[in-house]
């Protein structure tokens, strides 16, 4: 579970990213959150597993108080957290099965890190996460000669491996066609229903956020202005959550919207 | 102006000066004109238009003419002509030991090469490979883009800059005095000096390299070391073992000059050989380490052009 109570993010320079932000988030949901660029979308995201500091009130996840979390600690909470980039955030020039196995040298002493000696589970574990999303055959082909679509699904494979009880996903298909969108999507959601992973995606695109998500969470201007199920999502609430009318911009399909 | 400006200067006196004929400086004049005249372009109509200036090759001479026009008051000012002038009195004592280098040269001396040789390519290589070891943790550290405190990078920085200062010969004298004589004193010099070159050659590959996937890892609960360990040095291994053979090159050089201050291999020989004035065994030397150099330096540089 994780408890934002009052929680506000400023950062050094002054910019006022999140005000006041509270809201709980259980075990296994599906959510999805929706704002303008520059809303507080990615900060927020970013303070759930202390890539970024909380300025004020609260935040508890997995029953661990965030602010608190330092060194080894802070290293021990995060394993259990995973993170999607949009840039997919691969290793270059390293074979996809090392760039999912990267995600266990957590759990590894130093040596067997710095010698690459990976356990036969871990190798397992690695080729299962690859297999659940569908790309077990480019198991050995290098990350960086895969298209857009399948760099994503062994970021999300390589978050699997951690075995982990929330994604967090910063505009994961931002950057995608609509078809592979759409897919990678459909991963996320098989990932969250089979597994009880709780994930948590900023979307940019507003059909998307709705077809996949069981819950929207709208912000702007760092302030929630809304928090409910996708189903109540309706053109006004929009208007709120964006302060205008929706674009194309905002839609990946352009004519799903409204049909 | 300083004093041996002055002696120079004296029984000249300022009217004399001005008199004199400045070759130099009319010459500069009429290529500065010249150069001026071919750029201008006149159109029919009168008006004209200058092509900014351009390094092209007339260009480039007149720089370099300039340069050595100054260069020569400035070394002028500093070095006695005397000097000069023994180097030149001296030519041809340099071109008899060339001479003898020649006529005395024995191939049998070739034998007694052979190990001293193969101490120094020995050095070479071990000392290459221990300090390319150490560079990559100290890279780590010395990268400001990786470890955030500006201080700690800031002094890794400088202190290697400190590193850097001295090249593998001063190290060698160094280290004898302190240890005596020995090859593992070549080792020693060779690593310091490899290490210093190296982390800084690395670090300047990280500071530019994209970090999206170290902060990936270290978003799964990873140390920054194991983060640096899986994400950075697959990325920068290619620049590495590539400046790893370029050092070898420039260490199989200086490590043929260390047995000078006392680390073994061919210095030694070559400094003895000099003492007892036998060219020909210096001769000897010089084609085994010539030979040995071209060798080396091929299969550096073939591996190299693999690499990239
Ligand atoms: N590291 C940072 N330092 C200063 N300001 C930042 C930083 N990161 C984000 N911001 C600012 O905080 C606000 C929210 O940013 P962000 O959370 O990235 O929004 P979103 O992901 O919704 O586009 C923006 O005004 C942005 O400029
Ligand atoms: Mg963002």
């Amino acid at each position: 579970m994780i408890q934002f109570s009052h929680v506000s993010k400023i950062y050094p320079n002054g910019t006022v990213a999140l005000k006041d932000v509270t809201l709980e988030i259980q075990q296994g949901e599906f959510v999805a959150i929706i704002g303008l660029s520059g809303a507080g979308k990615s900060t927020l995201i970013k303070l759930i597993n202390k890539m970024t500091d909380v300025t004020e009130g609260s935040l508890i996840v997995n029953k661990s108080d965030v602010r608190r979390l330092q060194g080894a600690e802070l290293r021990r909470f995060r394993r259990r957290i995973g993170i999607v980039f949009q840039s997919f955030n691969l290793i270059n020039r390293t074979s996809v099965i090392n760039n999912v196995l990267a995600a266990r040298v957590a759990d590894m002493n130093f040596f067997s890190t710095l010698l690459g000696l990976y356990s036969r589970d871990d190798k397992l574990l690695a080729l299962e996460s690859l297999d659940n999303v569908g790309i077990l055959e480019k198991a050995y082909s290098r990350a960086d000669q895969l298209s857009g679509g399948q760099q994503q699904r062994v970021a999300l494979a390589r978050t699997l491996a951690q075995k982990p009880s929330i994604i967090l996903a910063d505009e994961p298909v931002a950057s995608l066609d609509p078809i592979t969108a759409n897919q990678i999507m459909k991963d996320f959601k098989r990932i969250n229903v089979d597994h009880n992973i709780t994930v948590i995606a900023n979307m940019h695109h507003v059909d998307m956020a709705l077809k996949y998500a069981n819950r929207v969470i709208g912000i702007n201007k760092g302030e929630i202005v809304f928090d409910g199920p996708s189903s109540q999502v309706n053109e006004d609430l929009l208007k709120k959550i964006y302060g205008r009318e929706i674009t194309d911009e905002d839609i990946m399909f352009k004519k799903t919207l409204g049909e | 102006m300083n004093e041996k400006q002055k002696k120079r200067s004296t029984g000249d006196s300022e009217s004399e000066r001005l008199k004199r004929p400045r070759p130099v400086k009319a010459f500069l004049d009429r290529l500065a004109a010249r150069n001026l005249a071919h750029r201008t372009t006149t159109l029919s109509n009168g008006a004209t238009i200058v092509r900014p200036f351009s390094w092209s090759l007339t260009n480039s001479l007149i720089i370099l003419v300039i340069f050595l026009f100054f260069w020569d008051m400035i070394v002028g000012a500093y070095f006695d002509k005397y000097d000069f002038m023994i180097f030149v009195r001296r030519i041809p004592n340099f071109l008899n030991i060339l001479q003898k280098m020649w006529t005395e040269f024995d191939w049998s001396y070739f034998d007694f090469v052979v190990d001293p040789m193969v101490d120094t390519i020995q050095m070479a290589l071990l000392g290459t490979a221990i300090g390319a070891v150490f560079s990559l943790p100290v890279a780590f550290l010395a990268s400001a883009n990786i470890v955030k405190s500006k201080i700690v990078s800031g002094v890794v920085k400088t202190i290697l800059s400190f590193v850097r200062t001295f090249p593998t010969l001063v190290y060698a004298a160094i280290l004898a005095f302190i240890f005596g004589y020995g090859t593992l004193i070549g080792v020693l010099a060779t690593a310091i000096f490899t290490f210093g070159i190296l982390t800084k050659m690395l670090f300047e590959v990280i500071e530019t390299l994209d970090l999206s996937s170290f902060v990936a890892i270290e978003a799964t609960g990873a140390s920054k070391g194991k983060a640096f360990i899986t994400s950075v040095i697959p990325q920068i291994m290619g620049s590495f073992l590539s400046f790893t053979l370029y050092s070898i090159e420039i260490n199989i050089r200086s490590s043929a000059i260390l047995g000078y201050v006392g680390a073994g291999g061919v210095g030694i020989m070559l400094d003895e050989n000099m003492n007892w004035r036998r060219y020909g065994n210096i001769g000897v030397i010089l084609v085994v380490l010539f030979v040995s150099v071209l060798i080396i330096e091929n299969i550096s540089r073939y591996l190299r052009k693999k690499l990239s």
